[in-house]
């Protein structure tokens, strides 16, 4: 183990490195591409081994990484934003084909307007792709995490891509202290990759063909089941990591302060770090103030959430990208989770476009929690931070 | 509520033939829906095209599994699939072929009207798209859609898509359809034709989209499986191969789409009709005319 001092961008092509990875399709796009420009460095230095292919758009860096993890190797990528979106209509072959891909996505807002800020409204509409979908607190995490998604994509019981999420600059541009694994631990940890359906001329199949209604709902839950099973084998392998690196995440998402808590929030990514601050603050205070750390989106914990909360007063939801005239992703999710109960939610929309979430805003975001579980509760969405009256 | 299923083949008309009949019915004061279902959408494969009319609002967005009418705008239908499954004991039959309603076997017996709308089509519009003329024969085996609103739909349909000659010809079409047709009671001596489908639940399915080659329940499925498709019944007309014309130029054997002509020793020719659609082109190609295409699914 080493300890260094990098971005989360450069955790994150440790975290590849250590996985060895045969083929690694790339296009550059801020605020990911020092993800790829380390990788390359790495092979180009005779580091690492691995096929490095610049593609010529994000559209056939996933066709690639689709066609190499079906050919039977592992294969990873990463990209942002626009790129995301480019990828699109690829992201759905993978989870089908059930193909082992680890992609980061360092989130960025989608344009217009254009920017390449931080925002969640990149990656959130891909819930649906059948990607299980991960978001990350810190540089550390970034790292465990791709040693994590290998072992979890992997498994017999779930043969499907990990998208790890990461915030942009917060995260990717932001040096923090990283411990990396030696290789040798890594090996213990993560076995080789047994693909199932390895593309073999000398056995041939037939991949992804046009498949009539008559098995068109059955292939689809199929994917549904193998979600289910991701989340006992997300439990599982977080433990085992705890085994051998001696840190544990908490596996679909994971509590902070939540024992005797009243009230609560619930944030994922970055904006966590800062909840953890404020929390000890409200604590410090004699409040009953508590965290939920929402690590997955898919798979969904509906039914971990529901005891997770079932006794706070309020809870409020962060939300990094907006349902216009809605309700954020997130808190739509966990409302619908939530329904059995009659606990009073909010959703609270801040930092948007790469927009400074300021521990101001963060403690606002606390108080009107607060507010809500002595049954004040103004509107059901604040926007924190924005300027002249929210309507 | 009255229900009508048409099975044909890939370029015989059979979903104009539905969207016909449903503004016909309109035009009678009904409401109707006419919709396909597209599967290998190849000229000559086979086809479904559905066809609702009803007095009053129709609540049902699904296809049809127990037709008041069937209409088979090909009378070899009954060999390749099982086209008169589900229809109603009480319903009827329209049926292209040149035999009387007595002598075809259908598989179920039931009212039958019979036109040999392929002959009609020739003659009226030069080519085998039977749909208008079926059309007439259909005005005759019901009674709420009448053979004027039929023709009235046509000129419309076909009018506004083709011109108004193509349009009075296909209505010629089918009023000479209306006249010829026969009906009767047809023959059940052959039983419905039983395929074997692979219908696993989603747990025998194999993991991921992905197929090796693999025989489940007699049928052979994953790469290399087409074998097992005898597409030779979708073609209409067949290629007559002279050998005494022949020059082994060898262009209709590189030429052919589905690669059925197979390269002799002497560089002549045979052809495979287990799998020959008809397209034509090596008749077309063939710079001596030694390939003739016959109208029928024929072999030599």
């Amino acid at each position: 183990m080493v300890t260094k001092v990098i971005s989360a961008d450069h955790a994150v092509a440790w975290g590849a490195r250590l996985c060895r990875p045969e083929v690694i399709p790339a296009f550059p796009i801020t605020p990911q591409t020092l993800i790829m420009e380390l990788l390359s460095e790495f092979i180009n230095d005779g580091e690492f081994d691995a096929d490095f292919i610049p593609a010529e758009s994000e559209h056939s860096v996933m066709s690639i990484a689709v066609g190499a993890s079906a050919g039977g190797v592992r294969t990873f990528t990463a990209t942002s934003s626009q790129g995301l979106a480019l990828m699109h209509e690829m992201l759905y072959a993978a989870p089908q084909i059930r193909l082992p891909i680890i992609m980061v996505n360092v989130n960025r807002s989608l344009g217009a307007a254009s920017g390449i800020w931080l925002e969640h409204n990149d990656s959130m509409p891909e819930r649906e792709s059948g990607w299980i979908q991960v978001y990350v607190e810190d540089n550390q995490e970034a790292l465990d995490m791709v040693l994590q998604g290998y072992r979890i994509a992997e498994d017999e019981r779930v043969r499907m891509p990990i998208m790890i999420c990461l915030d942009g600059f917060v995260l990717s541009h932001t040096v923090e202290r990283v411990e990396v694994p030696d290789q040798s631990e890594v090996d213990r940890f993560l076995p080789k990759f047994m693909p199932i359906n390895a593309l073999d001329p000398s056995d041939p199949r037939m991949i992804n063909p046009l498949v009539p209604p008559e098995y068109a709902m059955e292939m689809r839950y199929q994917l549904d089941r193998a979600m289910d099973s991701s989340r006992k084998v997300i439990s599982e392998v977080d433990e085992a990591f705890a085994l051998s690196f001696g840190r544990r995440y908490g596996g679909l998402f994971d509590m902070y302060e939540m024992e005797d808590a009243e009230f609560a929030l619930l944030s994922l990514g970055t904006a966590t770090t800062t909840a953890r601050g404020v929390v000890d603050e409200l604590r410090s205070q004699g409040k009953k103030a508590g965290l939920i750390k929402m690590r997955f989106m898919r798979p969904f914990p509906e039914k971990e959430l529901l005891q997770a909360v079932k006794n706070l007063k309020a809870l409020g939801v962060f939300d990094r990208s907006v349902g216009f005239n809605s309700f954020g992703p997130v808190f739509t999710e966990v409302r619908g989770a939530l329904s059995p109960l009659r606990l009073p939610l909010t959703d609270h929309i801040a930092g948007l476009g790469g927009r400074d979430l300021t521990l101001e805003e963060m403690r606002s975001i606390f108080a009107r929690i607060e507010e809500s579980a002595s049954g004040k509760i103004e509107r059901d969405v604040y926007w924190h931070g924005l300027r002249g009256e929210q309507k | 509520m009255y229900e009508v299923r048409f099975h044909g083949r890939g370029g015989q008309g059979a979903v104009m033939a539905a969207q016909t009949l449903a503004e016909a019915a309109v035009l009678e004061g009904y409401h109707a829906q006419a919709f396909p279902y597209f599967g290998a959408e190849r000229r000559g494969a086979p086809v479904k095209a559905f066809a609702r009319i009803d007095k009053s609002r129709i609540t049902l967005k699904s296809q049809i599994y127990n037709p008041d009418m069937l209409v088979l705008l090909d009378e070899t239908l009954p060999e390749i699939e099982p086209v008169a499954e589900g229809l109603k004991p009480e319903g009827v039959a329209v049926v292209n072929t040149a035999m009387a309603p007595e002598e075809y076997d259908l598989g179920i017996s039931v009212v039958t009207t019979t036109v040999d709308a392929t002959t009609i089509a020739f003659e009226k519009l030069k080519a085998p798209i039977v749909n208008t003329a079926i059309l007439g024969a259909m005005a005759k085996a019901q009674d709420f859609v009448s053979l004027d609103s039929i023709v009235k739909a046509i000129q419309d349909k076909f009018g506004e898509r083709l011109g108004p000659r193509a349009a009075n010809l296909n209505s010629d079409a089918a009023r000479v359809a209306y006249q010829s047709a026969r009906t009767g009671r047809c023959k059940a001596v052959r039983p419905i034709l039983q395929k074997p489908q692979w219908l696993p639940d989603w747990d025998q399915m194999p993991i991921g989209v992905t197929l090796p080659i693999t025989q489940v329940e007699g049928v052979v499925i994953g790469p290399g499986s087409a074998w097992q498709n005898l597409v030779g019944t979708w073609r209409t007309s067949s290629p007559n191969y002279d050998i005494n014309k022949c020059i082994r130029c060898l262009r209709c054997w590189w030429s052919c789409p589905e690669g059925t002509i197979k390269r002799q020793e002497d560089d002549h020719m045979k052809f495979d009709y287990r799998y020959c659609k008809g397209c034509g082109i090596c008749a077309q190609i063939c710079p001596v005319s030694a390939i003739d295409m016959v109208w029928g699914v024929k072999s030599w």
